[in-house]
C-alpha cells in the first residue's frame, strides 16, 4: 500500500482534510517556513506576512458566499468594519467621547465574529429574494449605508477623518501591548499577533476545507450552479443562503478585528467601496470557488507593496522621479491584474498553478 | 412654499444630471448585458478633459467642451473594444467586476492629476445673470434657478428626444434595437454587432461627459469626490429597472427630487422631531429608496421580469 498514495481504502481517508501525502508535506513545510522566518524577517516584512494571513481569512470568508454559494457580495468590507468596531468598542480604551470597555480578547474576538454574522443573517432575506446583479447592487447599497453609519456614529467610530484606537491586546488579564518575556526571550506585540494570526489562519483553513466536504458545502455548490434546480431537489434556499452570508461575515469580522489590532487605529472612511472591491479582486485573482485560490490572492495582494517598495529602492527612484505615488501604482497594478485575470485566466492564480502542476505531473509526457 | 419650489427645481435638475449617466448605463446594459461601473469615472474623465483644455491650455471653453465630448466618447469606445469585447458571453458578474477594475484605473490616474485642490472648468456660466443664476417667480418669494441647472434639464430633454428619434428612424438606431433583442439573429441579418457595441459606448461616453460637466461646472468645481455624485445614477437605474430608458429617467428624477427635498427639509425635520438623521443623509437616501424598491419589485419599476427555466 505504501507506494500507492492515491489508493483510498476507506471513505474517511478520501475525505480527509489533507488527503494526499503531497498536501501534507507541503502544508507542514509551509508552516515550518512561516514559523522559522518569523524570527528572521524584518519588522516590515513580518507585518506584511501577518497581513497576508489575516487577509486570506477574510478572502476565504468572501469565497464562501461568492465562490462556493455563488451569491455576489460587494459588502464584504462593511462586515469587516463591523467586526473591527465590535472589537474596538469591547477591547479598546474609552475616553470622554469614545466608548471602550477594555475587555479580554477571549470576549471580544468571538463577538467580533458573531455580531457581523448576525448582521449577515439580516441581509439574508434580500439574498433570497434577489439574485445576480441586483443582489450585487443591493450589497453596494449596504456599503454606502454602513459607511454612513460608521462616519456618523461618533461615540463608536470617532467620526471620519478622526478615527479611534482599536482594541488592546489582553488575554487572561495579561497585557501584551509592550511584548512579554518567555524565559529570557522577548516576544514583541507584532510577533505575538503573528502567532495568533497563524493559529486563526489554520483554524479558518481547516474550517473551510471541512465545510466544503460536508453536506453544507455540497448544498452551496448546488445553489451556485443552479439555484432553481437546487431548490427542486430539496435544498432549503433560505437556510443555506443565510448561513453562507453569516459564515462569510464571521470570517470577515474576526480577520478585521485582528488586522486593525495590528495597525492600532482605524478610520471609518477606510471601509469604502474600494476596500470591498479589493477582496473581490483578491478572490478572483486567486481563483474563486477554491480553497487555495484566495490564499494565493491574499499573499499576492499583501506582498505587492513590499515588492514595489524594494523595487523602488533597488532602482534608486524616489518621490519626485515617479509619476505616481507608490500606493497608486499598487492600485493600478492590482486593477490591471484583475482585468487581465478576468479576460485571460478566469480561474485565477489557482488555475495557473493547476496547469503547472499537471504539466509536471505528466512530465515527460505532458503536452 | 418657496422652499418647496426651490427644492423641487434643484431636485429636478439633479435628476436630469443623473438621467444623463443613467441612460448611458441602460443603453450599454440593453446592448450587451453589461452593467458598466466605469460610467461615473468616464463622466469625471470628460470633466477633466474640459478643465485640462480650457484652463491649463487656455483653449476657448466651448471648443474644449466639444473636444472633450468626442474624446471621452472615443475613449469609452476604445475601452469597450480592448477590454469588454473579449468578455462577450462571459458571466454578467465577471464583466461587471471588470468594469469596476476599469473604473479604479481611470480614477487612480485622474485623482493623481486632479490633486488636492479643486479645479475649475473655465466655463463662462458663472458670469451670466446674477452669479450664474436667475431669480424667477418673484411673487412667490423667488426661486433661484442656476443657468447650469437649466442647462442640465434642457440637455437631458434634448438627449432623450434625440435618442427617441434615433431609435425610431435611423438605420443604426434600428440596428441597435435589433442587437439588444437578439445578438446572434442580428448578426445573421448582416448587422455589424461589434460596431453597434462601439457606437453604444460612444454615445454613453458623450452623455457621461455632459453629466460630468453639469456636476463639476460653475461653482461646483472638479474634486476627487465629484465621482461620487456621478455614481448616484446607479441607484437611479436600479430603481427604474436596468433595461428601461423611461425607467432610468423616472428613477433619476426620483433620486434627484429625494435628494433635493432631504437637503432642504432634513434640518427642519430634525429640529421638529428630535430625530437626528446625521450629516450627509441626502446622499444616503437614494440607496435607501433603492433598497425598498428592490425588495418590493426585484426588477425595478419598469424593468422586464426575468423568466428562468431549470
Amino acid at each position: 500500500m505504501k507506494g500507492r498514495p492515491k489508493l483510498y481504502t476507506n471513505y474517511q481517508k478520501e475525505t480527509a482534510i489533507l488527503n494526499t501525502t503531497t498536501q501534507k508535506v507541503w502544508a507542514l513545510l509551509g508552516l515550518l517556513l512561516l514559523i522559522i522566518s518569523s524570527f528572521y524577517l524584518s519588522q516590515y516584512w513580518m507585518f506584511l506576512v501577518t497581513t497576508a494571513l489575516l487577509i486570506s481569512i477574510a478572502a476565504w470568508g468572501l469565497n464562501i458566499v461568492s465562490g462556493f454559494a455563488g451569491q455576489i457580495s460587494l459588502a464584504h468590507g462593511a462586515f469587516i468594519g463591523i467586526g473591527t468596531y465590535v472589537s474596538a468598542v469591547l477591547g479598546g480604551v474609552g475616553s470622554a467621547y469614545i466608548r471602550g470597555y477594555e475587555l479580554d480578547m477571549l470576549i471580544w474576538l468571538p463577538l467580533a465574529g458573531i455580531v457581523p454574522a448576525l448582521v449577515g443573517l439580516m441581509v439574508a432575506p434580500l439574498a433570497v429574494r434577489l439574485k445576480g446583479l441586483n443582489l450585487g447592487l443591493v450589497t453596494l447599497g449596504l456599503v454606502y449605508i454602513s459607511s454612513f453609519i460608521f462616519s456618523n456614529w461618533k461615540s463608536v467610530t470617532g467620526g471620519s477623518g478622526v478615527g479611534r484606537k482599536t482594541a488592546r491586546l489582553k488575554i487572561f488579564g495579561i497585557d501584551f501591548n509592550d511584548g512579554f518575556y518567555l524565559g529570557s526571550y522577548h516576544i514583541e506585540k507584532n510577533q505575538f499577533i503573528f502567532f495568533l494570526s497563524l493559529l486563526l489562519f489554520i483554524l479558518a483553513g481547516a474550517g473551510i476545507k471541512n465545510l466544503m466536504r460536508s453536506k453544507i458545502g455540497r448544498a452551496y455548490a448546488a445553489i451556485r450552479d443552479r439555484d432553481i434546480a437546487a431548490e427542486a431537489i430539496g435544498i432549503n434556499l433560505y437556510r443555506y443562503k443565510a448561513s453562507a452570508f453569516a459564515l462569510s461575515s464571521f470570517y470577515a469580522g474576526v480577520s478585521g478585528a485582528i488586522i486593525f489590532l495590528m495597525s492600532g487605529g482605524v478610520d471609518p472612511s477606510q471601509f469604502n467601496l474600494v476596500y470591498s472591491v479589493t477582496f473581490i479582486a483578491i478572490v478572483i485573482i486567486g481563483g474563486a470557488g477554491t480553497v487555495l485560490g484566495p490564499l494565493f490572492g491574499a499573499v499576492f495582494f499583501s506582498l505587492i507593496p513590499g515588492v514595489i517598495k524594494s523595487l523602488i529602492h533597488f532602482f534608486g527612484a524616489y518621490g519626485q522621479l515617479l509619476p505616481l505615488h507608490p500606493t497608486q501604482i499598487e492600485r493600478l497594478i492590482f486593477a490591471l491584474l484583475l482585468i487581465g485575470f478576468l479576460i485571460f485566466e478566469p480561474r485565477g492564480l489557482w488555475g495557473v498553478w493547476f496547469r503547472l502542476r499537471n504539466y509536471f505531473k505528466a512530465w515527460p509526457f505532458s503536452y | 412654499m418657496t422652499i418647496f419650489l426651490q427644492a423641487s427645481f434643484e431636485g429636478l435638475a439633479l435628476g436630469a444630471v443623473y438621467s444623463l449617466v443613467a441612460i448611458g448605463f441602460v443603453l450599454i446594459y440593453k446592448a450587451m448585458d453589461v452593467l458598466s461601473f466605469a460610467q461615473p469615472a468616464l463622466a469625471v474623465v470628460g470633466a477633466g478633459i474640459i478643465s485640462a483644455l480650457a484652463v491649463d491650455r487656455g483653449i476657448n471653453f466651448w471648443i474644449a467642451f466639444i473636444i472633450a465630448l468626442i474624446a471621452t466618447g472615443l475613449l469609452s469606445a476604445i475601452l469597450e473594444r480592448t477590454f469588454l469585447r473579449p468578455m462577450v458571453g462571459e458571466p454578467v458578474f465577471a464583466v461587471a467586476i471588470l468594469t469596476i477594475g476599469l473604473d479604479i484605473i481611470l480614477r487612480t490616474v485622474l485623482d493623481d492629476w486632479i490633486g488636492l485642490n479643486p479645479r475649475s472648468m473655465g466655463d463662462p456660466i458663472t458670469t451670466w445673470g446674477e452669479f450664474g443664476s436667475l431669480t424667477v417667480l418673484n411673487n412667490y418669494g423667488g426661486v433661484i434657478m442656476k443657468f447650469q441647472e437649466m442647462g442640465a434639464l434642457i440637455t437631458a430633454l434634448v438627449s432623450v428626444l434625440f435618442l427617441r428619434y434615433f431609435f425610431k428612424i435611423s438605420k443604426y438606431g434600428i440596428a441597435m434595437r435589433a442587437t439588444s433583442f437578439d445578438q446572434e439573429a442580428s448578426l445573421a441579418q448582416g448587422i455589424n454587432v461589434g460596431r453597434i457595441f462601439g457606437l453604444v459606448w460612444f454615445i454613453a461616453g458623450i452623455l457621461a461627459t455632459f453629466a460630468g460637466f453639469f456636476i463639476t461646472g460653475g461653482f461646483n468645481l472638479l474634486t476627487q469626490a465629484s465621482f461620487i455624485s456621478a455614481l448616484r445614477a446607479l441607484p437611479a437605474v436600479v430603481i427604474g429597472g436596468l433595461d428601461s430608458i423611461p425607467g432610468a429617467i423616472v428613477g433619476s428624477l426620483i433620486i434627484g427630487l429625494t435628494q433635493g427635498y432631504v437637503g432642504y427639509y432634513q434640518f427642519p425635520f430634525e429640529s421638529a422631531t428630535g430625530i437626528i438623521l446625521g450629516s450627509g443623509f441626502s446622499l444616503l437616501a437614494p440607496y435607501l429608496i433603492m433598497f425598498v424598491i428592490l425588495i418590493i419589485k426585484p426588477d425595478g419599476l419598469f424593468g422586464t421580469e426575468e423568466v428562468e427555466r431549470v
